[in-house]
């Protein structure tokens, strides 16, 4: 992941999720793929005809986005310049995946996160198979 | 797809209507998507809403002009290619194999 926050330490960056409940959500969709996208540059298509291009900070369960130092294209095609912008989930159309991305290996890879997470933060069994 | 990677045994029988997608998988496929938008591209992935992983997509964008005078229509249909996109289901209104023209 990239440079450390400034702020308090968000549960995200300690347990990889807020909730289990966000876990669960994220874990049984395609979301888990975009929180594998932390610390890349992409870009992001909205809703309302809109591009986003910058650093994907965060992607909760519900596909909101964080980015930041991001170059904001409106539907006219004028460019803004932000250091931080947050994207609800529902106003997410599009999210460009870099070239360079093995999707089944971050997939993998970010289950295999939240349950490492899972074991060492206190071995209750949720799930009784569990895959290497 | 995450969660059958993780827990599920596979089945290869057709039982509803989703694994109908899932025969399409790494297939070329056609999307139809509301606000008058088409893609074409590689399935890669899917989940149970609808959100897809295309690969060599083809995103059509079509649009109606409406002449002033003739009150004639024009049909204007713009294209762009993107490598790798991910998909949010709720925008996904049909999804099929690709469409033979002609």
């Amino acid at each position: 992941m990239e440079s450390a926050e400034n702020q308090t330490p968000e549960p995200e960056l300690v347990a990889g999720f807020s909730s289990i409940r966000e876990r669960t959500i994220a874990e049984n969709s395609l979301v888990i793929l975009l929180q594998g996208l932390q610390g890349q540059v992409t870009t992001v298509d909205l809703r309302d005809e809109s591009t986003a291009r910058g650093h994907v900070v965060n992607v909760d369960a519900f596909m909101n986005i964080r980015l930041k130092k991001v170059l904001h294209r409106d539907r006219r095609g004028r460019l803004t310049q932000l250091e931080d912008l947050f994207v609800t989930g529902r106003n997410v159309r599009y999210v460009h995946i870099p070239d360079h991305m093995d999707i089944m290996e971050t997939i993998q890879g970010q289950l295999a996160k939240s349950h490492r997470v899972r074991n060492f933060a206190g071995g209750r069994k949720e799930y009784a198979k569990k895959k290497s | 797809m995450a969660d059958e990677v993780e827990q599920q045994q596979t089945t290869n029988t057709v039982e509803e209507p989703l694994d109908l997608i899932r025969l399409s998988l790494d297939e070329r496929i056609y999307v139809k998507m509301r606000n008058d938008r088409e893609l074409r591209g590689r399935l890669h992935a899917y989940d149970q809403h609808l959100n897809m992983i295309l690969g060599d997509v083809e995103e059509t964008v079509t649009t109606v002009e409406i002449d002033e005078e003739t009150y004639e229509e024009l049909y204007k249909s713009t294209k762009r290619n993107i490598p790798m996109l991910f998909v949010r289901g709720d925008g996904v209104v049909l999804v099929a194999p690709p469409l033979r023209v002609g």
